[in-house]
């Protein structure tokens, strides 16, 4: 229990420290091209990263719910949604017809051994992050229906 | 303990300077419970009560050069279900050093790696199934070109604290051949790997200490259609069971798996096939089977449906991927296939209505290997495809839609036949099949904002087994940061016992906590494909991650 206290402080002041900045790890594209994770942030000035998987209930119905208001979102801020995959072989097959059943039109990164995901340190998904100028600012995880209406208010302020 | 004082003293003295010029990130995770005697499901709790997996890992970047260390804690002892080889201990679990310039990455310590789909290599780490057979050693990844990259990896796999007896080596090259050769209308991909473990004999010379494995794999995209194929080849060696070869006999291996799809939008298909004969590889070949998915080299997940809901997860499927050869168990293998549909009604028509109907179907089919077996000479031979033993059968249909501004909902019907032996392990195809049907009926409704209210009615099927189930599960969320839940299985068929639980989850930026009370249903919990036992258990469950 004492060893597990020592860990809590060391958390605490790792935290005091932190700096939210974004691992450079490798991701797939849907081609089979290697893209890096800091390559993807550049391109764009306030993107949103989802992390999901074709198994996770509520990351689909986060997708679905801002599939619909999609559109509206890139004309009235020029944000980009990227939805990176962390199916594992298991299940990565499932990826393409998935998106293409949906009719999502986001970019799809995949991250099958999960590189990413360890490197954020995400224990679940969805895990949702907004990043401005190659830095986190915004974090959340799990969805529960209306939150896409709070994340884009957040990024309404962002951007305008 | 003092050793990880000392390199968080290092890393800390550090901090001022490198403020500058490099960054930290990292995470701490904790999952704790705390179990309970329970009469009603005639649980007596464990001497140890409390339960407690702790991971703390810390990474630090400056320039191309990242360091890692991981600290885990299984004090007083590892939760319910995961190897015992952790209970009590602490200690640095992973470390790396890792320099990455244009073409070169490489990396010193332990790293996860894969190849090609994983069935011939994959590290990884799962802390829900206890899985982290990272590999401690070296790996080198060269990318001369953009549609060229040659990974070769030598370590020892991590197990519990220590590391594997067999030292496993290996080479993998992709070759992206359309953007090699400036090629438009198919998109076309090459891979061939090498896996190799070499493990002492000791002073048995009849048995291999280096057992080669080798694959290709061919991967295409044209149009709409995509797929590929992949196949590898083990050099005979030992088979073993429970810690001790089985004999010194020696046997091949193979394994393929071929995938197909078409998709555009609005409608996607795929379908898979995948066939392993004795395919399983461990860094210990001793280690072959062990319950706690320890020291594995590559990766044989279920090509299975990973269904959503409490019900639907009680009859599983479990990969097959071992040959047995004994006079209580005989396999050799597994052949099957799995096929999803995804298909959007657009909006405005019939079936559509005003926001669309999206609807997803799944039918998968796995058997043993047709094969014939001499017990005594330990012999076997078995068919390509054949007319193997049925292990499981699985057929389901999803229904979502949004019916208007505040309700939406989900309608999921699932006809599932899985030998007993897979439920409940030991010998397949033995006894009968289990057969059960399933219904959910899920609804949402939007009560104003992020408050919201979702509820789900389930109930299964079965003349055999445990019978006939029904379950509710009642979940608020008050807003986007916090929930709460109310759930229960009743298996009203056959035992009469309820899986109460209720609980809720706070999440906010960096932080997630979740806290619930109630019974755990014994039984095969499947993640990813790779399942664990869970004994049945009562007792209150805590988990925080906090990340930086």
């Amino acid at each position: 229990m004492k060893k597990n206290i020592l860990l809590f402080v060391f958390l605490i002041t790792f935290n005091v420290f932190s700096q939210d900045n974004i691992p450079n790890v490798d991701l797939k594209t849907m081609e089979g091209k290697t893209i890096s994770f800091h390559e993807v942030t550049d391109q764009n000035n306030v993107v949103i990263i989802s992390l999901w998987a074709t198994w996770c209930v509520p990351c689909i119905k986060e997708l679905d719910a801002i599939s619909d208001v999609y559109e509206e979102w890139q004309e009235e801020t020029g944000v980009e949604l990227i939805a990176v995959s962390v199916d594992d072989s298991r299940t990565v097959k499932r990826v393409k017809s998935l998106i293409n059943g949906k009719g999502w039109d986001y970019q799809i990164l995949l991250d099958t051994n999960n590189d990413l995901k360890r490197a954020l340190g995400a224990s679940t998904v969805p895990l949702t992050i907004v990043v401005k100028d190659n830095k986190i600012v915004l974090r959340h995880s799990g969805y529960s229906p209306g939150s896409e209406d709070e994340l884009y208010e957040k990024i309404k302020e962002l951007t305008l | 303990m003092k050793k990880l004082l000392l390199i968080a003293s290092i890393l800390y003295s550090t901090l001022t300077f490198a403020q500058d010029t490099g960054y930290f990130f990292g995470g701490f995770e904790s999952n704790t419970q705390w179990l309970l005697n329970d009469e009603g499901l005639n649980f007596d709790a464990p001497k140890d009560q409390l339960r407690s997996n702790n991971y703390f890992r810390l990474d630090y970047n400056l320039g191309k050069f990242t360091a890692g260390v991981q600290y885990e804690s299984y004090l007083p002892s590892a939760l319910l279900g995961y190897s015992p080889k952790f209970d009590g201990n602490n200690d640095i679990g992973t470390y790396y050093l890792n320099f990455k310039h244009e073409t070169i990455d490489i990396t010193a310590g332990y790293f996860y790696q894969q190849f090609g789909n994983g069935l011939i290599l994959r590290s990884w780490e799962d802390r829900q199934l206890g899985i982290n057979n990272a590999l401690k050693g070296i790996r080198v990844i060269f990318t001369p070109t953009d549609y060229l990259d040659l990974t070769g990896i030598y370590g020892k796999t991590r197990n519990g604290f220590d590391v594997s007896e067999g030292i496993t080596q290996g080479i993998d090259a992709n070759l992206n051949i359309s953007e090699a050769l400036k090629i438009d209308r198919i998109d076309l991909d090459l891979g061939v790997s090498y896996v190799g473990r070499y493990q002492n004999n000791g002073t048995n010379d009849t048995i291999p200490s280096t057992v080669n494995a080798y694959g290709g794999r061919l991967n295409f995209v044209a149009g709409d259609f995509y797929g590929g194929i992949e196949a590898i080849i083990k050099d005979p060696d030992v088979i073993a069971n429970e810690g001790q070869l089985s004999s010194n006999k020696l046997y091949d291996g193979t394994a393929m798996q071929i995938d197909l799809g078409y998709a555009k939008k609005g409608l996607g298909i795929n379908a898979t096939f995948r066939r392993l004969e004795n395919f399983s590889f461990y860094a210990d070949r001793l280690a072959e089977g062990n319950i706690y998915n320890q020291e594995l080299i590559g990766y044989t997940p279920a090509l299975t449906k990973q269904q959503d809901y409490m019900l639907t997860n009680i009859y599983v499927y479990n990969a097959q991927p071992r040959l047995i050869i004994e006079t209580y168990d005989q396999r050799a293998g597994e052949v099957g296939t799995q096929i999803d549909l995804y298909y959007k009604f657009k909006k405005g028509t019939l079936l559509g209505g005003k926001y669309g109907t999206k609807i997803a179907g799944n039918f998968s089919y796995w058997a043993g290997l047709d094969a014939e077996y001499h017990i005594e000479n330990r012999w076997y031979k078995a068919e390509f495809i054949g007319k193997g033993p049925r292990l499981f059968r699985d057929v389901s249909v999803e229904v979502k839609k949004k019916i208007n501004k505040k309700w939406s909902g989900v309608a999921t019907f699932q006809n599932v036949i899985v030998d007993k032996g897979i439920v409940y392990g030991g010998p397949l195809s033995v006894e009968e099949d289990i057969k059960a049907s399933i219904a959910v009926l899920e609804g949402t409704y939007k009560i104003k904002g992020s408050k919201s209210v979702r509820f789900v009615a389930q109930h299964l099927w079965a003349e055999k087994d445990r019978k006939n189930w029904v379950a509710g599960v009642f979940e608020y969320n008050f807003n986007s940061n916090f929930a709460l839940y109310l759930a229960d299985n009743w298996n009203y068929g056959d035992t009469d016992i309820h899986y109460y639980s209720a609980g809720g989850s706070y999440s906010k930026g960096r932080t997630r906590f979740a806290m619930n009370y109630g019974r755990q249903r014994g039984g095969l919990i499947c993640i990813g494909g790779v399942c664990r036992f869970v004994p049945e258990n009562t007792g209150l469950t805590a988990n925080l991650t906090v990340n930086f």
